[in-house]
This record gives C-alpha cells, sequence and structure tokens, in this order.
C-alpha cells in the first residue's frame, strides 16, 4: 500500500476504480478505511470515461465567484486534460457523510462545501487528484507499449511516447488506468512550476448554460408531481400566528392546502450535528403556507387568506428612529459593554490636547440576491430529497435532517446554481423553512417560493450599527496616539478590530460593544460587521487627518510606513498614481481616498487590503455622480487575474449600492421596503467607470478572499469624496437620502 | 380557459387563467425556465423577453395579453448559443451568478435589432436591468463587442 497523502492534519489514500467503463479516482480518509462500516464505494473526484471526457465533483458550490471553474482548473493544472473536455458535478454531501469526510479534505464538516476556492489546502488536494490520474494514466500506457512511464508524456488529454511518437488518449486507457498501483503518489507542482494556475483565467464553465437559459437555479427545478407553495410568515419578527380562515379561499383554482410553521414544536435528530454554522441562526418564523398546483394560485390564495398574527415582543421597537436613537443613546453607558480589544493605555485620552470624536450610524440592509429565496423538498416516511441553491451545501444537508427528523444518511441535497447569496443563502433558515413546509404535505415534492416582498422583510440584515469613535492626535505629527471606539448593534458581527491601524500604527486602542435587544434580526450580509466598521474607521481617519491638516494619503502612508505587510502601502501608492490622486479638479468635483481590509484574524500578514480613490461631483443643488473608482489591493498572489477583477468590479458596485441607496426601515414594528421600486438598485446608467489596479500585490504566499473587502471600501472613498467636493461629512448611510447641496 | 402561446416558433394551448402573468405562464406551465423571476413587479427586468420583437417584462403581461403574439425566450435567442451576445458573454466573462444575465442578453437583443451601433448612452437609456453582482463593467463592454461582430457578419 502507498503512503497516504497528507493534507492539513488529516491523511488520505488515493483510491482508485472503475465507473462508467472508465477510470476513477478518490481521496478517502484513511480514518474512514479503519472503520467498519464505512462505504466500500468509491467517493470520485474525477472520473475520466472511454469517450475522452473528464468529469470532476466538485464540492464547493458555484455562487458566481467562480469556485467551481477554480476546482477543475487546479486539477487540470496537474492532469494536463484539454480543457474543453471538463465537465463539473456537484458532490455528494450524503456520500461525504458516509464516508467521513471523502469530500472533505480539511474539516470533515465545512470547508469544502462553502467558501473560498482558493484557500491552500483546496488548491493542493485538487492537485493531487490531477496529479495522482496523470501518473496512473501513464503507467497504463507505458504497459500497454511495454516502455518506460517517464518516457511519456501528457498533454492536451494525450499520452505521447516521445521516442517513437506513439499517441494513446486518456479516454483510450481510463478502464487501465484505475487498475494501476503506484509505488508511491507523485509529488505536485509547486507555485513556480504552475503552467496554469496563477496564469490563465478561463471564462466560467457555468456561462454556457447561463447565456442560453438551460442552467438550473433553485427557483427551476422541476421535478414530477411537485406542487408550488406561497409563504407568508409573521410580519413582525417574532411573532406568533393567531389564526387564519381557510373558509375564504376554499374552492379556489388549483389550491391543496394550507399549513403552518410553527418555531415552538419539538424538532431535530437525536445525534451530533456537524452543521458548519450551528442551527441558533436556522429557527424559523411563524408562517402560514398555502400549497397548489401553480405557484400563481398558491400566491393569489395566500393574498386572499385572512391571517391574524401576535405581534410578540418585537412591538417594543415600533419605528426606525426609535431603533436608531436606542442605539446611539447606548453608547453613553459602559455598564453592559463587552470588551473587544484593548491594546496599551487609552486613559490619555480624556485630557489630550487634540482631540477628535464623532459618533457614526449604519442602517438594516437586505442582501437581496436577485434569485428570491425559494426550495424543493420531498419529505417521505424514509428519505427526504432536497433541490436547492445553498452557499453551504454541507449547512443545508445537516438543517434538511434537523427539520425533517431524518438521519442523514436517508437525506440527499441536489445542489443547483444560485441567483446570489451575499449571505443570505448561508445559514440555511430557508432550508428549514422549505422542509417544515413540505413535511406538511408528505409525498409529494414542495416548491417554495418567497416574493420578493415576502423575502426583503423576513430578512437577516445587515444590523443597524452605531459607534463613537474619539482619537487624541499627537501635537507634532498630527498622528492619532491613541483610539477608542465605543459600539452597539444587535448581532455578532462586530469587527472593527480586525484592521492593520490597530497592529501597530495606532499604540493605544480601546474597543467594546454593547449588545441590543431589538426583535429585527441580524445576519451575514457580505463584509459582515466589517461592511459598517470600514465606512466608520476611514471616515473618522479622514477627519483625523483634516483636523491635523494633513493630505489624506500621506496620512495613510505615514500610518502603515512600518507596517509589516508592504501591501498596505503598496496599494496606498498604486492608486495615487493610478488616479491621479490630487490632479486639480473644479469646484464640486473631488477624489476621497479610502483603505481596509478584510479576512485579517488579527495576523498582520493574512487578509485582503483594498485601496479605492473616488472621484464625484456635487452639483449646487446636491445631486450626485459617481465618476469613477479606482482600486489596488493585495491578496497576496492572485490565482485567475480576470475572475479577481471581476468580482473587485462587482464588490465595488455592491459596496457603492449599500452606501448609496440601501436602507431597510421599520414602521409599526414591520419592515416597510418590499422591493427594488423602495430598496433601489444602481443600474447600468448610475455605474461609475471602474478601474482594477494589480499593482497593490506584495507576493506574500496566501491568495485571500476577494468577495467580502472591496464591499467595505467604496462607501467611504466616495464618502470622504463627497466631502471635499462639499464641505459635508457623511456620517450616516444611505448618503442619498441625506441632503447634499451646497453653496 | 385554452389560451395558444407561440415561443419561439411553436405553438402551444394550455388551460390557464388569464390573468397569470406571461412569466408564470413561461415558467411554470410550459416550462421555459431561463426566464426568471426577480422581483414580480416590472423592476428588474430578469423576465425580459421578446413580445412581437419588444423587449417586455413578463412579470407586466397578462396570459391573455400576451397570448397569440410571437414570444421569443432566452432559449429561443439561438439554436446553438451564437448570438454575437451570446459569444461575448462567454468569451468576456461577463456573468457572476448569471441569474440577471439572461434578462440582460434578451434586452439587449431588442436593442440591436434596431440600434446597430450603440453608444453608452443608447445603453443606459434601453436597459435598465438590475444585475446584483454588479458585472456592469462588463455587461456594457460586451454589448459594445456583440454589436460590433453583429456588424462584421
Ligand atoms: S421579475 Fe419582471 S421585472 Fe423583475
Ligand atoms: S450576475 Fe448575479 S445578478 Fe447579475
Amino acid at each position: 500500500m502507498t503512503k497516504p497523502v497528507m493534507l492539513d492534519r488529516r491523511s488520505f489514500l488515493v483510491t482508485t476504480g472503475t465507473v462508467a467503463g472508465g477510470f476513477a479516482l478518490s481521496l478517502t480518509p484513511a480514518l474512514a478505511q479503519q472503520r467498519a462500516g464505512a462505504i466500500a464505494e468509491l467517493n470520485p473526484w474525477v472520473v475520466i470515461t472511454p469517450d475522452n471526457v473528464v468529469t470532476i465533483r466538485v464540492a464547493t458550490p458555484e455562487i458566481g465567484n467562480g469556485a467551481m471553474t477554480q476546482a477543475a482548473l487546479a486539477i487540470a493544472e496537474e492532469l494536463e486534460c484539454d480543457w474543453s473536455t471538463i465537465r463539473t458535478e456537484q458532490a455528494s454531501t450524503t456520500r461525504d457523510y458516509l464516508s467521513y469526510g471523502g469530500y472533505s479534505p480539511i474539516h470533515p464538516a465545512a470547508a469544502f462545501f462553502g467558501g473560498r476556492s482558493t484557500m491552500g489546502q483546496r488548491t493542493k488536494a485538487m492537485q493531487q487528484v490531477g496529479a495522482s490520474a496523470r501518473e496512473r494514466l501513464k503507467a497504463a500506457a507505458a504497459l500497454r507499449w511495454n516502455v518506460a512511464a517517464s518516457d511519456i508524456v501528457a498533454e492536451k488529454s494525450t499520452l505521447t511516447h516521445s521516442a517513437s511518437g506513439r499517441k494513446l488518449t486518456y479516454g483510450d486507457v481510463a478502464a487501465d488506468a484505475g487498475k494501476i498501483k503506484l509505488a508511491a503518489e507523485p509529488a505536485i507542482r509547486t507555485p513556480d512550476q504552475w503552467k496554469r494556475l496563477g496564469k490563465t483565467s478561463p471564462s466560467k464553465l457555468t456561462i454556457p448554460q447561463i447565456v442560453n437559459g438551460s442552467g438550473i437555479y433553485g427557483v427551476d427545478v422541476r421535478v414530477p408531481d411537485m406542487v408550488y407553495a406561497a409563504l407568508r410568515q409573521s410580519p413582525v419578527h417574532g411573532g406568533k400566528l393567531k389564526r387564519y380562515d381557510e373558509s375564504k379561499i376554499k374552492g379556489m383554482p388549483g389550491v391543496l392546502a394550507v399549513v403552518t410553521v410553527d418555531p415552538d414544536e419539538p424538532r431535530g435528530v437525536a445525534m451530533m450535528s456537524n452543521a458548519p454554522y450551528g442551527y441558533a441562526m436556522t429557527q424559523p418564523r411563524a408562517a402560514v403556507a398555502v400549497i397548489a398546483e401553480h405557484y400563481w394560485q398558491a400566491h393569489k390564495a395566500l393574498e386572499a387568506l385572512p391571517i391574524e398574527w401576535d405581534d410578540g415582543p418585537g412591538a417594543a421597537w415600533p419605528t426606525t428612529q426609535k431603533i436608531q436613537d436606542a442605539a446611539i443613546a447606548a453608547l453613553d453607558s459602559d455598564d453592559n459593554a463587552r470588551s473587544e480589544m484593548i491594546v496599551g493605555d487609552v486613559s490619555g485620552i480624556a485630557t489630550a490636547k487634540k482631540r477628535v470624536e464623532q459618533t457614526y450610524l449604519t442602517p438594516y440592509c437586505d442582501q437581496a440576491p436577485l434569485e428570491p429565496l425559494n426550495g424543493t423538498a420531498l419529505v417521505t416516511r424514509d428519505r427526504v430529497e432536497l433541490w436547492h441553491g445553498p452557499q453551504n451545501t454541507q449547512q443545508a444537508f445537516w438543517v434538511a435532517s434537523d427539520e425533517s427528523g431524518m438521519v442523514p444518511e436517508r437525506v440527499f441535497v441536489h445542489q443547483t446554481l444560485v441567483g446570489g447569496g451575499f449571505g443570505r443563502r448561508l445559514e440555511s433558515d430557508d432550508v428549514r423553512m422549505v422542509v417544515a413546509v413540505a413535511k406538511r404535505f408528505p409525498g409529494r415534492p414542495v416548491h417554495v417560493i418567497w416574493s420578493r416582498e415576502e423575502m426583503m422583510r423576513q430578512g437577516k440584515y445587515r444590523p443597524v450599527v452605531a459607534a463613537k469613535l474619539t482619537a487624541s492626535l499627537d501635537e507634532k505629527t498630527g498622528l492619532p496616539t491613541a483610539f477608542v471606539a465605543k459600539q452597539a448593534s444587535r448581532g455578532h458581527y462586530p469587527r472593527f478590530a480586525d484592521t492593520a491601524y490597530f497592529m501597530g500604527p495606532i499604540p493605544n486602542v480601546r474597543i467594546d460593544a454593547r449588545e441590543l435587544p431589538f426583535h429585527v434580526e441580524p445576519g451575514p450580509y457580505r463584509g459582515p460587521g466589517y461592511n459598517s466598521y470600514a465606512f466608520m474607521q476611514e471616515t473618522f481617519i479622514d477627519e483625523c487627518a483634516q483636523a491635523a491638516g494633513v493630505d489624506p494619503l500621506d496620512y495613510r502612508l505615514r500610518l502603515f510606513r512600518d507596517f509589516p505587510n508592504p501591501g498596505w502601502v503598496k496599494s496606498l501608492e498604486d492608486v495615487a498614481k493610478q488616479a491621479n490622486w490630487g490632479k486639480k479638479l473644479p469646484k464640486g468635483r473631488a477624489q476621497g481616498l479610502a483603505i481596509s481590509a478584510w479576512g485579517l484574524n488579527g495576523q498582520k500578514t493574512l487578509g485582503t487590503v483594498v485601496a479605492v480613490i473616488a472621484e464625484v461631483s456635487v452639483t449646487k443643488a446636491g445631486e450626485l455622480t459617481v465618476h469613477k473608482l479606482d482600486a489596488s489591493f493585495d491578496c497576496g498572489r492572485v490565482m485567475n487575474r480576470d475572475e479577481v477583477a471581476n468580482l473587485i468590479q462587482g464588490g465595488l458596485i455592491f459596496g457603492l449600492n449599500m452606501a448609496l441607496n440601501e436602507e431597510i426601515t421599520v414602521a409599526d414594528s414591520r419592515i416597510v421596503e418590499g422591493n427594488f421600486d423602495t430598496y433601489p438598485m444602481l443600474r447600468l446608467r448610475d455605474a461609475p467607470e471602474i478601474a482594477v489596479h494589480f499593482g497593490g500585490l506584495s507576493g506574500l504566499d496566501r491568495y485571500s478572499e476577494i468577495g467580502e473587502p472591496p464591499v467595505g471600501t467604496a462607501g467611504p472613498a466616495v464618502g470622504n469624496a463627497i466631502f471635499r467636493a462639499t464641505g459635508k461629512r457623511l456620517r450616516r448611510q444611505p448618503f442619498l437620502k441625506q441632503d447634499l447641496s451646497w453653496v | 380557459m385554452a389560451l395558444e402561446f407561440k415561443i419561439n416558433g411553436k405553438s402551444e394551448a394550455i388551460e390557464v387563467d388569464p390573468e397569470t402573468p406571461l412569466l408564470w405562464v413561461l415558467r411554470d406551465h410550459l416550462g421555459y425556465t431561463g426566464t426568471k423571476f426577480g422581483c414580480g413587479i416590472g423592476q428588474c427586468g430578469a423576465c425580459t423577453v421578446h413580445l412581437d420583437g419588444q423587449a417586455t417584462r413578463s412579470c407586466q403581461i397578462s396570459a391573455a395579453d400576451a397570448a397569440g403574439q410571437p414570444i421569443r425566450t432566452i432559449e429561443g435567442l439561438s439554436p446553438d448559443s451564437s448570438h454575437p451576445l451570446q459569444k461575448a458573454w462567454i468569451e468576456m466573462n461577463v456573468p457572476q451568478c448569471g441569474y440577471c444575465q439572461a434578462g440582460m442578453i434578451m434586452a439587449a437583443a431588442a436593442m440591436l435589432e434596431t440600434v446597430h451601433n450603440p453608444t453608452d448612452e443608447d445603453i443606459d437609456g434601453l436597459i435598465d436591468n438590475i444585475c446584483r453582482c454588479g458585472t456592469y463593467t462588463r455587461i456594457r463592454a460586451a454589448i459594445h463587442k456583440a454589436a460590433a461582430e453583429a456588424r462584421k457578419a
């Protein structure tokens, strides 16, 4: 037996076999081999059939960030197959469970069925699969020709014997390759040997099915005998269902049933769960659903159904005003403050000669992915099927098990394409709701669709965050000598501490947070916590620079001059050069700068930093135009240049919309906004020119996140530009609800 | 009530409530799921189809009004994804999640039927669809590229 491959702290055996008349290769956890009852079948990662097609099983869902394509690229890096022969399929969570993590080489639960595709261990696992397959194909050809495998070159799905010029395709030897035993697994290529990774940017493999309409998202699932459900949850989060009058919709066409979801009923399976995010954030809201033969019938009947609700404790928070006032008022008391970070000693701040102090506020925002929440579930006595587009398939799998009470080996999740997530599809509260409805109508697949209004009003929002920031400035340099942040919100996403400023540049820091009891539920919104703090932080630093009388770029450059990760200074210098910082502009037109980072996790050389310069103009009447956003960044190294550019462009637009437009408000304890007429989105005509520059890259050995970082930086860059154009400092979002006029 | 729909050159007669929006007739009754549901109120454009050659938000027109008129959906834009817009979208890696893109392509295709060399202002004025992933930079570039290709052909 060959030595197992080590990935992270777990070891895997490379196992091969025959599937569909061809070659199949798996990574099987060494642990699974020792356990009785482990499945004997293969969990193929890659299958090569006699027709030369290479099928790659990818665990990571494709949510629009190219994760699936990236996995294929890492395998192709080693396998040397023709790119056009690659097909991708989603790996099965059920098989992963049964094989003790056969598709999860990092952590048995979380790592592979969600998250970032470029993580080091992930790329290495995929490369190993490709390399191990390639060497077996070569060995099979060597056997057939009776030559040494080392004399064979594998390229473009063809095996060539260099001396004789003989050729075989991968498909020709696929069946033989399954029987090959290697003395040792091949080593994988190191980054300096890569030919594709880091060098090529193929168009995403999902795009052909997107542009002809054949791609299947969750909402496109059609299975035999399927029925549709329209959903209404308690309009006040945390409320209870009082009663409904089914007689009013009796006889409406197509209506099959009215079912309810009770948050208080006992649920669950008596076993240890491996749900990556747990169940606490997935608790259902009280709900009524109408089930009908067609969606429009269900929708009409639900509209006609009289329902009465008990508003519950949410009645205490009737309006946005009351919620925001409470958040700001909470900043004045330290009684219930929880300490987040203490560095050095901030006591000097109270008596400092030069002090800056300001209060900031961000509103509730909805992730609003363009595909409304939905899902299809079939619950029978002995199995549960779920067709769904979650951001993390493993989470969906466990939640489906928990809600239905079905043991995980009898739960089958069919991952679809995902029409945007941005955090809303991460925790799988939507999966719980789908299964909760379907289990009341067992035996037929139930396709539950949230209307846009239902989805927006039943959100898990970017929380309202209030913060008071104070800094003392050095009398000579004007740089901050101490910094205090007091913060209040409901939600577990304060990330004030995760920035380079507090790892040296500002020597004394204290940050604390207050938890507020609002009924409106928070949730992960692209760059959780960070999307608020980056705005506050970078507006505040700009205010400090202004108080110090120093140019905002110089101010930041001085702060980061000695920071161990050169990416901060490089990004600032690159973006300043590219955008021609300080260029002369007419009155009412100005540039603004911001820099922020995501994913540092308290480490100086981790994460991704993004520096943005925005150029805006504001008319005297207060009409804003964002002309251009320039961005430079450092994520260490780049694996797929064009995809990185695409995600930064999109992330800047997302962050810009958040800063300019987005606010969910509350009246009568209910969410007011329901659709894009009241929750506006930027359109083509509003989108500024965007330039993504690569000159900030430090080249340090990491491939950090790209999706979240630009979301935090766009807003403060624009806000700081508005200040320089108008003299108006924006300390709240969204900007477009504020008066920007100037004289 | 039985209504007849002419979709991508094919006639299909079905029993349907005449007030059902065309969007749901297409998606749920007839299986043309390439036309997407995004908002249901005419805001997002994910449901854009061609109705008698005009870009139309199918959530805003009833089955009764659409019946009998020629309808083109994304599935019928070209038999083999060879429309210049489809080719440009693939080449330029335009989509992220992709959910808005069928509607974008249908809106752009209707525009290119009459405006062969669209300016940025034409694009801004005629294409009002939402992309939550923010792929506007690439959408604009791909429309220009497809228009140039179409003019060459
Ligand atoms: S679904 Fe028709 S415009 Fe949004
Ligand atoms: S690509 Fe996701 S909405 Fe446009």
